[in-house]
């Protein structure tokens, strides 16, 4: 039997980017082997099914990453993927009927916030140039050290000025998305909810100098993913990218905690498996690379440890903040479907699911909960009438599709609510979990405001993992965060998540890290993070990719490495 | 074969990446990924077909399943996870599951009963152990347990596990063929008889042969019938026997379907099949309800067969023997209700032997035969008495940390219960629960309420919400009767696997030799399809069917 294996690479941690970045290398034809704690891979792209026939959604439930060039390169649909179209995806225009949510009910959305937002999205020129735009926010390794960022060679505005030169502005790079908004919409309920909207998605539509980033993480769910969802769930879009590591050769192995990242003369050259790992091998080599796709802090602290690290790098790995995206999640059973009350209803068609973000009324408002959840730091303090939440359409798009089969009873999952994050909360991190009924109550009031028949009736059951929860629940979720750490200018593109650890690379030769924590774009399970590092692990000799790879057309090579460009494609 | 076209994306009007297309071509189309659907798609897979297998759930496995169903924080065990023939299964040692970092424990400590005085039975994997044990109320019971298992192995070993995954043969045959050894004839003799009369006739002490009944029937043997006797050596020895697979039951289900995607088939989730297509009367594919269409000239069904044959199919249009059997067809006579529990401390049981704590399954509520014996009848007529229930218990934390991500433990305790319970499970359902939590607490005085973070029962109906072909919470997808076994599992047209209808083969657990993880159907089917397709099987019997073959079938 034996008790010592060695492959190419290692990953440690089996999320959408470990296992995203096993189907690259695989297919370039190394040998992987991914090792992950939990009974399933997948990270927070998951499903459960607490009660019988019904399909929750802790986490990832819409489907953002439509552009990403891993659609075409590792053919995911050959392995199964497939989407559930919601009808809002097939009439934009339909959104703009509606309106946004409000405390006085639906606000119009005018022309001009329309005709705005389609031209700073992309979509007014022939072609519409969306898709580059998307790209070039996400989908592109952040530029060497040497470089020098500058108004002309950040990739989104490099795209601007060739394909809207009119929107481009050197000020782009230090906007907010709410002064990118106020130029080119009217209406405050609009803006209040795209802002929302990117605050759940990553970038905060409040935040200094992550103006595009926060439209980018806006738009590639709304116009480019069409508000929907893959077939099955996040999950199985999960599926799709492990079956293609599989099928390329990958090792997957679950319930196979790593203790350590073995270290010799400063070289990451294996893993060391905690003990009750579900294999007998207890070290597995890795010839080439090990990867940590585990959260930046856990990476160093715990898989590396102090004795590898200078102490001012451990201490900026331990002050990387952890705020700006801590998620109540909850999961409503009810024995009636929900209902929006009479001022929600789209006046056109009657619908009433998918409200999205509420209340959209003002910036006043939604700068109320940033202190509330970023300033304060401990319960709630908004009256449950102003709470901002965000719902998701109770029964999905697809009656083929269910998330509940039980007859005569109705699901609404995801709701999500920001809370401070568990390590910031004045009284420890699992103050509100003491008090989670309590909490749940309080929401059920602030859902309420929309819903005119959630109560004590209707209920079956409310579900909700809290944030110190999905910690414990997915280890790498550090913060019980949706992206793992904020996507502000601090911690965005050469700054993820500190600069010493932007292109990926670490302190560590051959350690390098793919997780939503640590590296460039961050978290929404959007397949960029595995593209970006291959431009890496090309220049470091390690990934040789056939005709397949196309590297980003922003990319810029580092100095005395091999470039990521194809010699076919001009490389060298 | 036809050539079969290149799987090609489908790009949606309104957005710009591929989907898996609206049609595909396969050279076989297999309809669920439970432990025998995906050891038939890894067998052929792995023979060259192009392979597609489908399922209705968003997670292969069936009734493999290792899910948050605690939650959140607390995996469970749900369905099956007393694995019995890991000792023999084919694909286990064909796809070499080691490779696949799959780790079996079966721990000594296999099976205790505990009574209400303090007392207690063990089972063991050492044949000498529970001898000890049966000392305590028998010496002339320890002593027949020796020497029976030591015959009861054999047969097990060397006849009924091997047999397993040999195609079925007529009563005759087998009964010619058995005469050839001293234990073939031993076996026989069995066969003839009731549980309860071999148990009978071989213990005096009443509590050993409640708990050895208890081992005998607990999956589903009526213990007053004749011509299923043989499942009773079969059932302890396995019952010594049970292995827990590290990380939970569904490895193996993902184990299975890595070597399907490896050697190239693909699995589709999420989708239900809702017909299976047929022209001129042999199959064509099958339709999913989402739209899309599978074409293949061979589908296989895992599902049973009301499902396969009349849901999925023209019940008008199959041949009057097979409607007329599948209308005969009888689910399980019993399912099983389950609550687990997320506990504080792992339950202690109050008995005068502690290594009953550590054992991989504990029975308790029952004090007699006769009493065990009413429980089973009241569950056929459709009854519970809240008084005297019993049933079996696993403390899953105490096997695998993996499955906790809090600190706490996870238990279950499982009993007989009906589908079709007086009163309906919506009504009853919560007075059981606490019955049961009252008997657990009884049992293991531990288990009180404030010991208690999470409970949560799992009903006969809510088996047949989660996994729909189990129909009446039908766990095995029909009774263990003398004439739904052997060559008559489901009819005597299709315990081979092939069907009457031209290009439609069965490889689920109402198929010869039938459920509870053998992986006897599956492995079947995929060598019924290889021959029938002429495609050359790139595996051989075990050795321990070699050896059968040899002396019994040549």
């Amino acid at each position: 039997m034996p008790k010592e294996e060695r492959y190419d690479f290692v990953i440690v941690g089996g999320g959408p980017n470990g296992v995203g970045t096993a189907a690259y290398l695989a297919k370039c034809g190394a040998s992987v082997c991914v090792l992950e704690e939990r009974p399933e891979a997948g990270g927070a792209v998951e499903n459960t099914e607490p009660i019988p026939g019904v399909r929750i959604t802790p986490h990832a439930m819409y489907m953002y990453a439509g552009p990403a060039p891993a659609f075409e390169q590792l053919e995911l649909h050959k392995y199964g993927f497939r989407m559930d179209w919601s009808p809002q995806s097939k009439n934009l225009a339909e959104q703009q009927v509606r309106g946004v949510a409000t405390t006085q009910g639906l606000a119009p959305i005018t022309d001009k916030d329309a005709m705005g937002w389609a031209k700073i999205s992309g979509m007014l020129t022939d072609p519409p140039f969306i898709k580059e735009l998307l790209r070039s926010i996400f989908w592109c390794p952040p530029h060497p050290p040497e470089i020098e960022v500058t108004a002309e060679n950040v990739p989104y505005m490099q795209v601007y000025k060739r394909h809207q030169p009119d929107v481009w502005t050197e000020e782009l790079l230090d906007m907010t998305m709410f002064d990118l908004m106020d130029e080119y919409l009217e209406t405050e309920p609009i803006k209040v909810m795209h802002a929302m909207v990117a605050w759940y998605s990553g970038a905060a539509g409040h935040w200094e100098g992550v103006a595009i980033p926060a439209l980018g993480c806006d738009i590639t769910l709304t116009i480019y993913g069409g508000i929907s969802v893959p077939r099955g769930g996040m999950h199985d879009y999960f599926h799709s990218i492990i079956r293609c590591a599989i099928a390329h050769g990958t090792v997957v192995r679950t319930c196979c905690p790593v203790d350590e990242i073995i270290i010799q003369d400063g070289r990451a050259v294996g893993v060391r498996l905690r003990e009750t790992a579900t294999t007998d091998e207890k070290k597995i080599w890795a010839n080439k690379a090990v990867i940590s796709d585990v959260d930046v802090k856990q990476t160093f602290t715990k898989l590396v440890g102090p004795q590898h690290l200078s102490t001012s790098f451990r201490r900026k790995v331990e002050d990387i903040s952890l705020k700006g995206g801590s998620i109540w999640v909850s999961h409503l059973l009810t024995r009636e479907k929900l209902r929006c009350r009479p001022k929600f209803r789209n006046p056109v068609s009657g619908d009433d699911a998918g409200l999205g973000p509420y209340p959209c009324d003002s910036r006043a408002i939604y700068y109320e909960h940033v202190a509330d959840v970023d300033g304060r730091r401990g319960k709630p303090t908004m009256p449950p009438e102003r709470l901002m939440w965000l719902s998701t359409p109770g029964d999905r798009f697809d009656a083929a599709d269910p998330q509940c089969t039980i007859p005569g009873r109705y699901l609404a999952s995801p709701y999500y609510t920001y809370v401070p994050p568990p390590e910031y909360t004045v009284g420890g991190p699992d103050a509100l979990d003491k008090v989670k009924e309590e909490i749940n109550a309080y929401l059920r009031k602030a859902f309420s405001q929309t819903i005119e028949n959630l109560n004590d009736d209707t209920l079956v059951h409310h579900w909700a993992n809290t944030p110190y929860e999905s910690e414990f629940r997915n280890s790498g979720l550090i913060g019980g965060t949706w992206c793992g750490t904020r996507h502000c200018d601090d911690q965005w593109g050469e700054n993820r998540p500190i600069p010493e650890l932007a292109r990926y690379r670490t302190p560590i030769e051959r350690l390098y890290l793919c997780n939503q924590t640590a590296c460039h774009p961050g978290g929404l399970a959007l397949m960029a993070i595995p593209y970006n590092l291959m431009h890496i692990l090309i220049e470091d000799g390690l990934a040789e990719p056939g005709k397949w790879w196309y590297p980003s057309p922003w990319y810029i090579p580092q100095k005395g490495k091999i470039s990521a460009v194809p010699l076919h494609a001009g490389g060298k | 074969m036809k050539q079969k076209r290149e799987l090609v994306g489908q790009p949606h009007p309104q957005c710009f990446f591929s989907e898996f297309p609206a049609e595909s071509d396969w050279d076989a189309v297999i309809i669920g990924a439970g432990p025998n659907g995906l050891i038939t798609a890894a067998y052929l897979a792995r023979a060259g077909l192009r392979v597609a297998i489908v399922e209705r759930r968003y997670e292969v496995g069936g009734g493999l399943a290792t899910e948050e169903i605690l939650y959140p924080g607390f995996y469970s065990n749900m369905h099956a996870i007393y694995h019995l023939m890991v000792d023999f299964m084919p694909a286990i040692k064909d796809f070499d599951m080691e490779r696949h970092g799959l780790v079996w424990i079966k721990p000594n400590l296999q099976t205790a009963m505990v009574f209400g005085d303090g007392g207690s039975l063990l089972l063991t994997r050492m044949i000498e152990d529970t001898m000890d044990s049966f000392h305590k109320y028998s010496d002339k019971d320890a002593v027949a347990f020796g020497k029976l298992m030591r015959n009861w192995r054999r047969i097990v070993s060397e006849i009924l596990a091997p047999a397993t995954y040999i195609p079925a043969m007529p009563p005759i045959d087998l009964t010619v063929a058995m005469q050839r050894t001293d234990i073939g004839r031993e076996m026989l003799e069995l066969v003839e008889q009731s549980p309860l009369d071999i148990i009978n006739n071989h213990f005096e002490n009443d509590r050993i042969r409640a708990f050895l009944l208890y081992i005998s029937c607990m999956w589903g043997l009526d213990p007053r019938e004749t011509g299923i006797g043989f499942y009773v050596p079969l059932l302890i020895d396995r019952g010594m026997n049970k292995c827990y697979l590290h990380g939970g039951s569904h490895k193996l289900a993902g184990a299975l379907s890595r070597e399907i995607v490896r050697a190239g088939g693909t699995i589709l989730e999420s989708s239900d099949v809702i017909k299976i297509n047929r022209h001129n009367g042999s199959v064509t594919g099958v339709e999913l309800m989402e739209g899309r269409t599978l074409n293949s000239d061979v589908v296989i069904s895992s599902l049973d067969p009301h499902t396969t044959f009349f849901d999925l199919m023209d019940k008008n249009k199959l041949p009057t023997d097979l409607k007329d059997s599948v209308e005969r067809w009888k689910y399980d006579k019993w399912s099983f209700n389950t609550v687990h529990v997320v506990s504080k401390e792992a339950p202690h049981y109050a008995c005068e032997d502690q290594w009953v704590d550590e054992s991989f399954m504990t029975i308790f509520g029952f004090e007699s035969t006769k009493q065990l014996l009413a429980h089973w009848d009241n569950v056929v007529a459709g009854k519970i008495d809240k008084n005297s229930l019993g049933g079996h218990a696993t403390c899953e934390s105490f096997l695998d940390s993996h499955l906790v991500r809090k600190p706490g433990h996870i238990s279950f305790f499982q009993m007989h219960a009906p589908y079709g319970i007086d009163g309906g499970w919506d009504k009853r359902g919560p007075e059981i629960m606490e019955a049961m939590l009252a008997k657990w607490a009884k049992a293991a005085p531990n288990m009180k309420r404030e010991n208690i973070v999470m409970a949560k029962q799992e009903t006969p109906k809510d088996i047949e919400i989660r996994f729909p072909n189990m129909r009446r919470g039908s766990i095995k997808h029909g009774d263990y009767t003398p004439i739904q076994m052997g060559c008559f599992r489901p009819n005597e047209a299709c315990s081979n696997h092939s069907t009457p209808i031209k290009g439609l083969y069965l490889c689920g657990a109402s198929t010869y030799p039938g459920g509870l993880v053998l992986g006897g159907p599956g492995y079947l089917a995929a060598n019924r399809v290889a021959e029938d397709l002429g495609v050359k099987k790139w595996w051989k019997p075990t050795k321990e069917m070699e050896r059968y073959i040899k002396t019994y079938l040549t």
